[in-house]
């Protein structure tokens, strides 16, 4: 499934899954491990239900794997889409500079505005 | 193996004085005058630079294939030293304003310099005082060490 998403949608269903407290919480935990569901649900004053709603969404942004075994079907933690996250600021830097290349034209412009007309008001005196 | 990294600093000086390039970044008709990449178009539809107060924009660019790409951020100001120091928040968000994804903060600190003013700006992936920023660095950090190993 991840293979058909391309980088930028991976990243948006990551960012998704990513934005809630408990989610992140639950990666938290999976980080020293594998778990089953009650083991993470134990930490939150949460429901079995509620619990598995918040491991779907892990799983399908692919932050999750999850065993076969029909009763328990342990959680495991699958970094692969926090990679990209983690490659966050790296992919901003490029979007930052370039736009204060455009501040620096921008305020040149702006500039060139100013005496412009500085120089419109000395004539019109 | 890339080096975890969850803020971009970045530092330049503009050839303009400190107030102007304050204002760049606080008013609506300058912000949008330079903000993102080249070919990008700036929809502001709140700026309330105040304490608390609500940001709200869109940036629409041409993609590869022709298509515009619209993408909506949401935001509040946290911290405002008029000419020196700005913090505000942000997330991409749809254009109602609903977020979809974590809170990021942005730092802009200015100060005068011999040829305009000093920049230095610092966008944080996740805020160290955010609600489950411990959590998150937590496994930001395993991860790291997972990496490498």
């Amino acid at each position: 499934m991840a293979a058909v998403l391309d980088d930028e949608q991976q990243l948006t269903e990551t960012f998704a899954a990513l934005a809630n407290t408990t989610r992140r919480a639950i990666l938290a935990r999976l980080a020293d491990g594998p778990a089953a569901v009650n083991e993470l649900a134990a930490p939150f004053e949460l429901s079995l239900p509620a619990v598995s709603k918040h491991l779907k969404v892990l799983e399908r942004a692919g932050l999750i794997v999850r065993g076969r075994q029909a009763q328990f079907r342990p959680c495991a933690l699958d970094p692969a889409p926090l990679e990209s996250v983690a490659e966050w600021a790296e992919r901003y830097r490029p979007i930052w500079e370039s736009s204060f290349d455009r501040l620096d034209d921008y305020l040149r412009t702006l500039q060139e505005r100013t005496l412009e007309e500085q120089s419109k008001g000395t004539t019109d005196d | 193996m890339t080096e975890t990294t969850d803020s971009v600093v970045i530092e330049r000086t503009f050839a303009a004085p400190r107030a102007t390039v304050w204002d760049m970044w606080t008013t609506v008709e300058h912000f949008a005058g330079w903000y993102g990449p080249p070919g990008a178009s700036i929809v502001i539809t709140q700026m309330d630079v105040e304490v608390g107060g609500r940001r709200h924009f869109s940036m629409s660019m041409q993609g590869p294939d022709g298509n515009t790409m619209e993408m909506w951020f949401v935001g509040a100001y946290v911290e405002i030293v008029d000419g020196e120091r700005l913090v505000y928040t942000e997330m991409m968000s749809d254009a109602d304003g609903a977020e979809n994804s974590p809170e990021t903060r942005v730092i802009v600190e200015l100060r005068d310099a011999d040829e305009g003013t000093a920049m230095t700006m610092t966008h944080e992936g996740v805020p160290a005082d955010s609600p489950g920023a411990m959590g998150w660095q937590m496994a930001m950090e395993k991860l790291d060490a997972r990496l490498a190993g």
